[in-house]
């Protein structure tokens, strides 16, 4: 392993809005290495991803390959320079055919006089997938392929580099294995083991137990830094698990001693409810006042779950009782309607309009409860949001700044209002600290927590364990589906990270 | 905070327009700033702006009705063929016609999830034919009994035209509901981002059928009042006032991508379409021509007022 570094990465910092979403990164890839990246969500594990892809600039540090420095504007160019990228996401286009995919943008190279020439394209897009060893036609449209052989045809595709430059490759593979079976992850892994000679790999996943199967050497994120470093063979989950978290448990950061038991009444039940292709045979209770957690990766059917919930994702079977009431929800006005409230993950798009102030947006829920005799009063409708920003404490000039202009913790706290002045009892957080910055982070808590002392009840995705863990009274864990698992979380009872993990993949 | 001083001039931007379009006609004709004169004007923007404003809140929502030319024609040939028959009748079916015909169009854009240009499109043609064929192909002269129960539109109040005092009527109830109604804060909100407004359990298609049956009801009324004032119903007669119509939507200032604006904007903007038709006249611009320099001023007012940092693709 003495060998010489082949992609250099040093100093390499990147913000958003004022997040460090990458504080002085340095990481190393040698030639045919498999290196492994890890750490928890919003650790800036994709940020360095797309940095290296070339869909983000660092705001500073250098890039070096083979020794020259890298500046890539476009993920054309990392292409060019022989980086390719297996997303998260699979990124490619369901209605064009798997040769197209894979030469998407290079169709050049087979064209003469602008005309396609598509026995060569094909014939190339072949040679890929053998690759791959993906025995399929390449004028297959891609739409019909299952979910791993898309995934294999993204690999294919960024096997394509290899013979648009003379370089050794570098691929990325973003969480690849996600949502695959074991035995398409075992293919999977046989080829990336079996190109080692050609490429470079970094693996991210959050499977931790993979990441150790197939990678030479670990780096370990946390916070948008490099916590540690080293060979896979000299670690275990375990260690990687406590250097992802890096701390203890915190009883106090997640507001613990706050914690009450909830009451005895029931808000929502459901039972053996099922979406098809999504869940099936979830059953639950939730009490007034209390936090059900839900556990589970991508894929376990916790996000339908969720969806379900607010109307989004109508069940297909089982039943769903709300206030004592059966109810299937087909939209969310009905979930609304219900008294739920929906705090989403894309706070941006779903939970607020941005182009409008604070005002109209604290309202859009309630409008009801601002208008006398058919028309909206303005002026009582100011001095109610004014309320809610000066008890939830959103940090702005006046109410009505545009919702654009506020920090994510703050734009936050305006979609809290809006529920909370809708009287919601039973709030859905569905990842509600993602982005959001420490402090911010602690003010969310502290608001659960009021809200769980007033009566309200809630089910919360969240985006750690760690999170889950802290805040809720109780857990679901999912797994393909099914819930595996339920665990009481109440303080000094509160389970470890390990013992829900096991039942998560 | 300089942001929000940039955004006011902005939003002003279509006044100032309009105040300096009427001095610069006003120092080549002076006639141009009588009282009388202005209020001929003022007489001749309010069809345009009826028609514009209906279509007003359906733009807001980021949507585009484009059949207020063919339902203003169809509810002309309703009025000068109901009139002699039905008597005063005539009036609200035209405008129950417009509202009907509107409901649909919303009704399909939502069901079928449809974009609204093109459902409004095949709405357009669809009224073109039944027009054509209720009125034989031929414009239809209401006589002089029919013309007595049009005194209503022709007539003066105050020493005003009626048609300004239905148009102030309109003015006012569409700022009105925009301000304090669910319907004028919800279409606003969806327009400005529909995910959020949905997700926040606002029945969006609720208020976006509404909308389109707003902007048909408002055409059809558009269409009586040019009956009137033309003294015959004809299946062509607005055939030249939908791209003036959204054009003085636009260059209100009500954005084309919808989220921003409102019916007092569209009043401005029909005024500064009336006044540039004005001066075309009165520069000698073909009357033919005109369709050039309201397609070019669309274009531009679009360009300008469009907020390009919020659009990814545009389609």
């Amino acid at each position: 392993m003495a060998e010489k570094a082949f992609l250099n990465l040093t100093d390499v910092s990147k913000a958003f809005a004022g997040v460090q979403a990458l504080d002085q990164v340095s990481i190393e890839v040698r030639p045919g290495e498999v290196v492994g990246l890890v750490g928890e969500n919003g650790a800036g594990k994709s940020t360095l991803m797309r940095i290296l892809a070339g869909v983000y600039r660092p705001d500073s540090g250098t890039l070096l390959l083979d020794g020259k420095p890298l500046l890539l504007h476009s993920p054309r160019e990392a292409n060019f320079q022989g980086i390719g990228i297996v997303f998260q996401e699979q990124s490619l286009l369901p209605n064009l055919t798997v040769a197209e995919n894979i030469y998407l943008g290079q169709e050049k190279e087979f064209s003469r006089w602008g005309v396609i020439s598509w026995p060569a394209l094909h014939a190339a897009a072949k040679r890929q997938l053998e690759k791959v060893q993906l025995p399929i036609d390449p004028a297959t449209r891609t739409a019909h392929l299952s979910f791993a052989e898309r995934q294999m045809v993204e690999l294919a595709k960024a096997l394509a580099l290899e013979e648009r430059t003379e370089r050794h490759l570098v691929i990325l593979l973003d969480e690849p294995t996600s949502v695959l079976e074991q035995r398409e992850i075992d293919i999977l892994f046989e080829r990336v083991r079996a190109l080692r000679n050609r490429a470079s790999f970094v693996f991210v996943s959050h499977r931790l137990d993979e990441v150790l199967h197939i990678s030479d050497r670990v780096y370990v994120m946390k916070d948008g830094k490099v916590v540690a470093q080293m060979p896979a063979s000299e670690t275990n989950v375990p260690e990687l698990h406590r250097l992802m978290v890096g701390r203890e448990l915190h009883a106090e950061y997640y507001r613990e001693a706050r914690q009450r038991e909830p009451a005895e009444k029931l808000v929502m039940r459901a039972e053996s409810l099922t979406a098809e292709g999504a869940y099936r045979n979830v059953d639950f209770a939730l009490r007034q006042g209390e936090i059900l957690g839900i556990a589970g990766v991508i894929g376990s059917g916790r996000e339908a779950l969720t969806r379900t919930l607010f109307g989004f994702l109508p069940h297909s079977a089982g039943k769903l009782t709300v206030a004592g009431k059966p109810v299937r929800l087909t939209s969310p006005d009905q979930a609304a309607a219900l008294g739920i409230g929906y705090i989403p993950r894309e706070r941006r798009v779903e939970g607020l309009v941005l182009a409008l102030p604070i005002v109209p947006n604290i309202t859009l829920a309630s409008l009801a409860t601002v208008m006398k005799r058919g028309a909206i009063q303005g002026a009582k409708e100011r001095k109610l949001a004014e309320s809610w920003v000066e008890k939830l404490r959103v940090r702005t000039p006046s109410v009505d700044a545009l919702c654009l202009n506020l920090s994510g913790g703050n734009q936050q706290k305006v979609v809290l209002s809006k529920w909370m002045n809708a009287r919601s009892k039973i709030l859905i957080f569905d990842h509600p600290t993602r982005g959001l910055d420490v402090g911010a982070k602690e003010e969310v808590y502290d608001l659960m927590r009021t809200l769980s002392e007033e009566g309200i009840s809630i089910i919360l995705t969240a985006d750690t364990l760690e999170e889950t863990i802290g805040l809720s009274h109780s857990i679901l864990v999912m797994r393909d589906g099914e819930v595996t698992a339920r665990f009481d979380a109440t303080p000094g009872k509160k389970p470890a990270q390990v013992d829900l993990i096991r039942h998560m993949v | 905070m300089k942001k929000n001083y940039r955004e006011q001039i902005r939003g002003l931007a279509p006044l100032l327009v309009l105040v300096g379009l009427v001095l610069v006609i006003g120092v080549l004709r002076p006639g141009f700033l009588s009282w009388d004169s202005l209020v001929v004007t003022v007489a001749n923007t309010a069809i345009l702006f009826i028609l514009a404003a209906g279509s007003t809140f359906v733009v807001m929502l980021g949507s585009i009705d484009l059949s207020i030319q063919a339902i203003c024609s169809f509810a002309s040939v309703i009025v000068a063929v109901m009139l002699p028959g039905y008597g005063y009748a005539a009036f609200p079916a035209a405008v129950a016609m417009g509202l009907v015909i509107g409901t649909l169009s919303g009704l399909f854009h939502v069901w079928l999830r449809i974009p609204s240009f093109i459902v409004t499109l095949a709405t357009s043609g669809l009224l073109v034919s039944a027009a054509l064929l209720f009125s034989h192909e031929r414009a239809i002269s209401i006589d002089e009994a029919g013309r007595a129960r049009l005194a209503w539109v022709t007539g003066d109040f105050l020493g005003l035209p009626n048609v300004i005092w239905v148009a102030a009527l309109v003015t006012g109830l569409g700022i009105w509901s925009q301000k304090y109604t669910p319907f004028g804060r919800y279409s606003i909100a969806i327009g400005a981002g529909e995910p959020a407004t949905w997700a926040s359990g606002v029945r969006v298609n609720r208020y976006k059928v509404i909308a389109f049956a707003v902007s048909g009801a408002l055409a059809a009324l558009a269409g009586v009042l040019m009956a009137g004032r033309e003294g015959s119903g004809s299946p062509t007669l607005a055939d030249q006032l939908l791209l003036p119509a959204i054009a003085a939507v636009i260059v209100g200032g009500t954005a084309i991508t919808g989220g921003a604006g409102g019916i007092g904007r569209t009043a401005v903007g029909a005024l500064i379409i009336t006044i540039v038709r004005v001066g075309m006249t009165f520069i000698g611009v073909d009357i033919f021509a005109q369709q050039i320099v309201f397609g070019v001023v669309l274009v531009l007012a679009v360009a300008l007022t469009i907020d390009r940092t919020k659009i990814v693709i545009v389609k």
